[in-house]
Parts: C-alpha cells; sequence; structure tokens
C-alpha cells in the first residue's frame, strides 16, 4: 500500500488507525492471555510467537500452538486451523464490492489484515454513509485499521509471552472481547433483516456451542445468513413491517 | 522423543496454516467483482450481522464455554450496560468500558 499523497488519504489512514484505539484497550486483555497461553504451550517459544504475524487471529493461533504442542500431526493442525478460520471466507465476500476498484496487487496485501476486528471495523465504515468515498481513501482507511492492529497484535501477545509468569491470577476480563464485538455489531443493525439476521446468527451459535473447532459460529454464521435473506425477501415482497 | 520439538518442523506446519487461512482471506477480495453474482449480492449484506453476533452471543453466554451463573450473569449485565449506553452516546469506548466496569463490579460480587 503506497504512501498517501494527499490530505484526504493520509487523514483516512489517520482515522483508520484512530479507530483501532478502543478496539485495542479491549483486545489488551484479550492479546496478554493469548500471549500466555502460548508462552505455556509445549512449543518453541519463537514458533509460538511467530503465530501471531503470520496467522493473525487469536483463536487460530491457540489451536495451531496447543496442537503442535500436544504432538497432533501436520494434517489435523492445518486442518483444524482452517476450519477455525473459515470465517475468513464469508469476511472476503463481504468485502468484495467495496473493493473492487482498488488495484489488484493492494487486495493481496489486505487479504493478510482481514481478523475479525478489522473486518468489523471496516465493514461499519464502508457500509455507513462516509465509506463511498473515493478508493484511495477506503484503501488508506482500511491500511490504518488494518496495518495498526495486526502490529500492535504482534506486540501484546510478545508481551503476554514475556509476562506470562507474572500475570495476575485472579485478572478476569474474559468479557472485553465479546463486548467489543457486540459494540461492533449494533451499529449494523440499521434494518429489520440485519436485526433478524444477527438473532438467529447468534441464537443458532448458542444452540451449538459445544461443537469443537469453533464451528459453533460457522453454523451460526449460515443459520442467520439464511434467514436474513429470507427476511429481506419477505420485506421486499411487501411483508408486514418491510 | 517428545520433548526434542524442534523449531523447523512446527514453524513450517505454521507456515502451512498460515498459507491456507490467507487463501480462505484472499480467495474473494482478490478475485473481487463490482458486481458479484445475484444470488450471492443477496446473501453478502446478511454476512457482517450473523457472524458478529455468531462470535458474541456464545461469548457472552458461556465465556468459559459454559452457562454458570459466576461467568453468565456478570456477562450478560455488562452487555446490556455496554448496549444502553452505547444506544444513548453512540461512543463505542464510552459503553465498552461502562460495560467492563459493570462486569468487574459483578465479578467481585459473585466472587
Amino acid at each position: 500500500m503506497s504512501a498517501p499523497a494527499n490530505p484526504a488519504v493520509a487523514a483516512q489512514l489517520r482515522r483508520g488507525a484512530r479507530d483501532t484505539v478502543a478496539v485495542i484497550v479491549a483486545y489488551l486483555p484479550f492479546g496478554m492471555a493469548v500471549g500466555a497461553a502460548l508462552a505455556h504451550a509445549d512449543v518453541p517459544p519463537l514458533v509460538a510467537w511467530a503465530s501471531s504475524p503470520l496467522l493473525f487471529g487469536g483463536a487460530g493461533q491457540l489451536l495451531a500452538v496447543q496442537l503442535l504442542g500436544a504432538g497432533a500431526g501436520a494434517v489435523v493442525t492445518v486442518s483444524a486451523v482452517l476450519v477455525v478460520n473459515a470465517r475468513f471466507l464469508l469476511y472476503g465476500a463481504a468485502l468484495a464490492p467495496h473493493v473492487a476498484d482498488w488495484p489488484r496487487r493492494t487486495r493481496w496485501a489486505a487479504a493478510h489484515l482481514l481478523a475479525d476486528p478489522v473486518y468489523a471495523l471496516v465493514a461499519a465504515r464502508f457500509a455507513g454513509p462516509a465509506g463511498s468515498g473515493p478508493p484511495r481513501e477506503r484503501r488508506a482507511y482500511y491500511a490504518g485499521v488494518g496495518v495498526t492492529l495486526w502490529v500492535v497484535w504482534s506486540l501484546v501477545t510478545g508481551l503476554g509471552m514475556l509476562l506470562a509468569g507474572a500475570l495476575p491470577a485472579g485478572l478476569r476480563l474474559d468479557d472485553a472481547a465479546p463486548l467489543t464485538f457486540l459494540l461492533l455489531l449494533l451499529p449494523m443493525l440499521g434494518t429489520r433483516a440485519a436485526v433478524v439476521a444477527a438473532a438467529s446468527g447468534g441464537l443458532a451459535a448458542a444452540a451449538v456451542l459445544a461443537l469443537p473447532l469453533g464451528l459453533d459460529v460457522l453454523v451460526g454464521a449460515a443459520a442467520g445468513v439464511a434467514a436474513g435473506a429470507l427476511a429481506a425477501r419477505s420485506g421486499a415482497a411487501g411483508g408486514p413491517r418491510g | 522423543m517428545a520433548e526434542t520439538i524442534t523449531v523447523a518442523e512446527p514453524l513450517l506446519v505454521l507456515l502451512v496454516a498460515a498459507l491456507g487461512t490467507y487463501a480462505l482471506r484472499a480467495a474473494f477480495l482478490v478475485t473481487a467483482q463490482d458486481r458479484p453474482p445475484g444470488p450471492l449480492a443477496r446473501l453478502l449484506p446478511h454476512v457482517g450481522p450473523a457472524v458478529l453476533a455468531a462470535i458474541t452471543l456464545p461469548a457472552l453466554i458461556a465465556p468459559r464455554g459454559a452457562v454458570t451463573v459466576v461467568d453468565t450473569v456478570p456477562a450478560l449485565l455488562a452487555a446490556s450496560v455496554a448496549a444502553l449506553v452505547w444506544r444513548r452516546t453512540r461512543s463505542l469506548p464510552l459503553a465498552l468500558f461502562a460495560g467492563l466496569g459493570l462486569s468487574v463490579l459483578a465479578h467481585a460480587v459473585l466472587g
């Protein structure tokens, strides 16, 4: 992603970086906890840490490092990580119409940064009235969010590994990450179909939360997308509250 | 031989997992078109709400994998307060800190 050449592009880059602040605050405890878990896995520390810049997603990283530490085979480990990270396929599909006018090499670079909070911030921005700006400004915003979170995530998980033995056992901030996702979700609920998609997705995932490997999220996502599409169709066909 | 874990072997597995993950992320982004095929276009607007809710609700109901009073009640209270503060202020940081504050308080009360 090239350096910004005009003030509007630079402003979008800064705006993207600034929008990550609340997410970073929320992710600090989660990132530290992931780091501590990586440090305790039976894998060389540098390899465990390398999962942060390489995989850039806590759930997949924890699974990969724990399976490797437990002596699982390469095929099992890679397959498990891909199942957990299958949601990234959906994120890419959902963002695709917004990035279609970017140069292809920018899209190759943008793909690596597509993690949960990056998707949530960028999708909310692109779907809003300010999201229809010129391609260069949209790219700058994406880079501001993505690069900032990628760097911070690598640093925070590294710090968590270094401080693994010193973190207080009673540190209970498990709610920070889901609260952040909730607050990134709320602005998306502007239509009846979006509310139906979210309610169905959440309830379906909760109903199968015992499933391993993050499959509950995939089941919920499928149910939510289908329900949202049905609600939108019934609305368009003249449903009661269209 | 489980104690002689080398660097190269797990790093290679990690690299393959990262490449696969990258392919998942890139598949639609890199082949993106202005107008996705009709059936896909109708589904895409619902991905965001569906996926984020599917991540959020189970994590709030069962923060440690199971529904318990000491874990579930603080999380749901925190979520209610965060949503309420967001509705009033539209401020993500304010709503987050209000929710987290209540979560810490509820954990302290419930032990």
